[in-house]
């Protein structure tokens, strides 16, 4: 009987690496069906240094959307971003890190220079990028990420409702993957290196 | 003058307050907040030991100029904020304030407050019944 089992399991092997790679079946993502092509947009990064669709190529980046007046889910957010970061900064097999930027969707208040305060907070490496108003809806409307003004207690005091979902762009800026809510960084650091063999299998 | 105020905050402050035996606060900790960040946020959870519903009415604290009642809430992936004018505590129930959850929202003072601080809260009842409460802040991972 071994003899037989053998030869197929070796078909098997022969065979599966002729076929083109599956895609990652994903808990905490989603996998768009193809990358989307993202429109350029001009904003700034918090060293006060123009920030485009040229600074999504060559790297992956996780980008989150949220505002520094928010108390509640925008630390807890990149806090938990800033763990992905740290579990992968432990895998060797990665050749270059991800970045991870947080744009603001409140830039009339999220200057440079309150975001150069702000971002290295969580993780050194955190580019935070903010602009005209009009930048950062030109881009957030590609990605299917909503926001607006909603009153606070009082009139300076306004809250921002926000996609709360983390995107992922491959490293030709494009638009890949987003992360719904609620957020597990060991599930997004395990289904980034998943979603990353798969592209680099399948280009 | 100011040190006068400041004695009449202090014996104010120090005043006894009519403590409701039935609420027990647990775990309340302040998230210490990032350089620039103009609002913070403390969390804690409320035990209602009694036999009757307790509203918490308004929260107060010397190291804030305003506590507010706010809760997060995620609705088809959008996360937004909402007033809340009070919180009920259901008899023999306990309500947790938690982050995505219930929070309290605090304007950030002046001077940044670092994780190892403590922070007072007061905590007044629709009933006129208070409890204060300590809550060390906290950087979370």
């Amino acid at each position: 009987m071994k003899i037989h089992i053998i030869p197929m399991l070796l078909a098997a092997v022969l065979l599966s690496a002729c076929s083109p790679p599956e895609p990652p079946q994903l808990k905490q993502g989603t996998l768009l069906p193809s990358a989307k092509a993202v429109a350029d947009f001009q904003l700034t990064d918090h060293y006060g240094k123009p920030f485009t669709r040229e600074n999504l190529k060559g790297k992956w980046s996780f980008a989150f959307f949220g505002y520094t007046h928010c108390p509640d889910v925008c630390p807890t957010s990149l806090a938990m971003l800033a763990q992905v970061m740290r579990i992968l900064e432990k895998d060797n097999t990665l050749d270059v890190l991800p970045q991870t930027v947080f744009f603001s969707v409140d830039p009339e208040r999220d200057t440079p220079e309150l975001l150069e305060k702000y971002l290295p907070y969580f993780h050194p490496d955190f580019i935070g990028v903010t602009g005209d108003p009009q930048q950062v809806l030109l881009l957030t409307r590609q990605l299917g990420i909503m926001y607006g003004k909603a009153p606070g207690d009082n009139a300076d005091n306004y809250l921002v409702d926000h996609s709360a979902s983390i995107i992922l762009f491959n490293p030709d800026g494009n638009f890949l993957a987003l992360f719904g809510i609620p957020h597990d960084p060991g599930l997004i650091a395990q289904e980034f290196i998943a979603i990353k063999n798969y592209y680099e299998a399948t280009r | 003058m100011k040190a006068l105020i400041m004695a009449a905050l202090l014996y104010g402050w120090s005043l006894p307050a009519t403590a409701d035996p039935a609420i027990l606060v647990e775990n309340a900790w302040v998230r210490e907040a990032p350089p620039g960040a103009q609002m913070m946020s403390a969390y804690m959870t409320l035990k209602n030991t009694g036999p009757d519903d307790i509203v918490l009415a308004s929260v107060e604290s010397p190291a804030f100029t305003m506590v507010m009642l706010h809760k997060s809430v995620i609705v088809d992936g959008i996360a937004r904020m909402s007033h809340q004018d009070d919180l009920l505590i259901p008899a023999g129930g306990s309500v947790e304030l938690k982050p995505g959850s219930f929070h309290l929202m605090m304007p950030a003072p002046g001077e940044r407050l670092r994780s190892g601080d403590q922070v007072e809260f007061n905590l007044i009842f629709a009933d006129g019944s208070t409890t204060r409460v300590q809550a060390g802040v906290i950087k979370k991972p």
